[in-house]
């Protein structure tokens, strides 16, 4: 198909609006895809004539697998209601009643299957994880043990139960909110002290005599027509 | 990412490669079979052991220490569920913590958080060499903090200290036949070890003192008989008190060579 003419051999003058493609890109990109299909295929091909699962290759943009931060409470979701479509999932596959994973689209019905779905390779590589952990060294398990050290003198602090020592807590609580205020209002203070700042400068950079395009266009005209605005002052 | 720098996220190829590819244990064990099969198992399929010790490293096991584990046995309950406390140690298997993270373990955070020295302490009586683990685990014998042990006819009470005795000298805790190492007085002949010396003091020393002390004793109570019953008492009375303290250190002797 050519650019140029049209099926009455004359260019058409208003279809300007219509968007151009550019075939050739488009063509390179569909002979790149058929040439990755016909990769894939022939990859699982030879895995199957030398008896092995095909897995697809890393693309080096997985991250490295890390540990669960909280424990997955389940308790918490007794009693809920779901809607589910029916006929949505087919045993595991798609979304059923149960515990759905949105990356590998299947359903399970119980916590355990779950999590073992959670711990699988298939999963793992679906989020697009290695399933790889990365080895901690001495100092990290240093800095780990200081930090949890910290978090429970925070908690064995809050639990104290003499008045005395909770007006104290409460106390220093207070102080460090009321730092905390401190500093935001200062900051914004700052800010505000820079944009006005930033202000002055522009005014004095463009003269006095400096409008905003289009701001005052209305009472130009009116001013030029002779009226200073339209009667709806009388009907109060 | 070069492969020293990752462990794997679960235990599979820990498992399957039962130490056939995989680094063996400083002591030459394969740490995929330090612990016993069925034991084994019941960890890889407890509920604990899939979700929090999935992914986890050195320094998580710190975290999970922290939260989870709050008693030190093998397996407890009618259906003998691995604890908390030997699924992590089987992690540790498998992570194999250099010796400075163990440091970490042991001094650092042992004083910190009594059941992470605990866990420290099994590792290494597992997976080190015996003149390591005599070195490394005698001068925690001076921890006498409370541990709670939960077992399959439920719950007692133990101390740091007696724990890390029963893990010098039994051979058989938390569920886990431990290796046989060689005795303290074999090592010491070999010239491996230095003789203990105990903080209470020398032992034969403590001994000579009692016996001093009860000749004394003799004595007093033959010079009481001379000169009248009545003013015997006192003596006696301290002398017994004393002799109560001497026994007492004797047990702890006793009990942590």
């Amino acid at each position: 198909m050519s650019n140029k003419g049209s099926a009455y051999g004359q260019a058409a003058g208003d279809t300007d609006f219509r968007k151009k493609y550019d075939l050739d890109e488009y063509a390179a990109k569909a002979k790149q895809r058929e040439q990755d299909e016909k990769e894939e295929r022939k990859a699982r091909w030879e895995a199957k004539m030398a008896g092995k699962k095909y897995y697809k290759p890393l693309d080096g943009s997985e991250t490295l697998t890390t540990a669960r931060n909280a424990t997955q409470d389940m308790s918490k979701m007794v009693g809920k209601t779901m809607l589910v479509p029916a006929g949505a999932g087919v045993g595991k596959r798609g979304r059923g009643a149960g515990f759905y994973c949105e990356h590998c689209d299947l359903t399970f019905k119980d916590n355990l299957q779950w999590l073992d779905h959670q711990n699988s390779p298939q999963h793992l590589r679906a989020i697009g994880q290695t399933g790889e952990v990365r080895k901690a060294t001495a100092a990290e398990v240093h800095a780990r043990i200081e930090l949890l050290w910290e978090r429970e003198q925070e908690k064995k602090r809050e639990q104290v139960v003499t008045l005395k020592e909770r007006l104290e807590v409460h106390k220093e609580r207070e102080e460090k909110e009321r730092e905390e205020k401190r500093k935001k209002r200062k900051e914004l203070e700052e800010r505000k002290r820079l944009e006005r700042e930033e202000e002055l400068k522009k005014k004095t950079d463009y003269g006095e005599d400096v409008r905003i395009e289009g701001e005052h266009d209305e009472d130009d005209m009116m001013a030029a027509m002779g009226f200073t605005g339209f009667g709806n002052t009388g009907k109060k | 990412m070069t492969k020293t720098e990752t462990h794997r996220a679960d235990e599979r190829r820990f498992l399957d490669e039962r130490g056939s590819a995989g680094p063996l244990a400083p002591n030459g064990l394969n740490p995929a079979t330090i612990m016993e099969k069925a034991v084994r198992e019941r960890i890889v399929d407890s509920y604990f052991y899939k979700e929090q010790c999935f992914a986890v490293n050195e320094a998580d096991i710190v975290d999970r220490v922290v939260e989870h584990v709050d008693f030190i046995g093998g397996v407890y309950g009618v259906v003998q569920k691995p604890t908390p406390f030997l699924c992590l140690a089987f992690k540790l298997l498998q992570l194999a913590p250099s010796d400075a993270i163990l440091e970490e373990y042991l001094k650092f955070g042992g004083e910190k958080f009594k059941y992470l020295r605990a866990l420290a302490v099994f590792y290494i009586r597992l997976t080190r060499p015996d003149k390591e683990v005599y070195t490394r685990l005698e001068p925690l014998l001076e921890d006498g903090r409370k541990l709670r042990r939960k077992g399959r006819n439920g719950t007692s009470l133990t101390y740091v200290d007696v724990f890390i005795d029963d893990l010098l000298t039994k051979d058989r805790v938390c569920a886990t036949s431990l290796w046989k190492m060689r005795k303290r007085d074999i090592l010491e002949d070999l010239e491996l070890l230095e003789p203990r010396v105990s903080p209470l003091g020398n032992i034969e020393d403590l001994l000579e003192e009692e016996d001093e002390r009860i000749k004394e004793e003799e004595n007093r109570d033959r010079y009481a008989d001379d000169s009248g019953s009545v003013r015997s008492m006192t003596p006696i009375k301290a002398d017994s008190s004393d002799n109560m303290d001497v026994d007492d250190l004797e047990d702890r002797q006793d009990r942590s060579p």
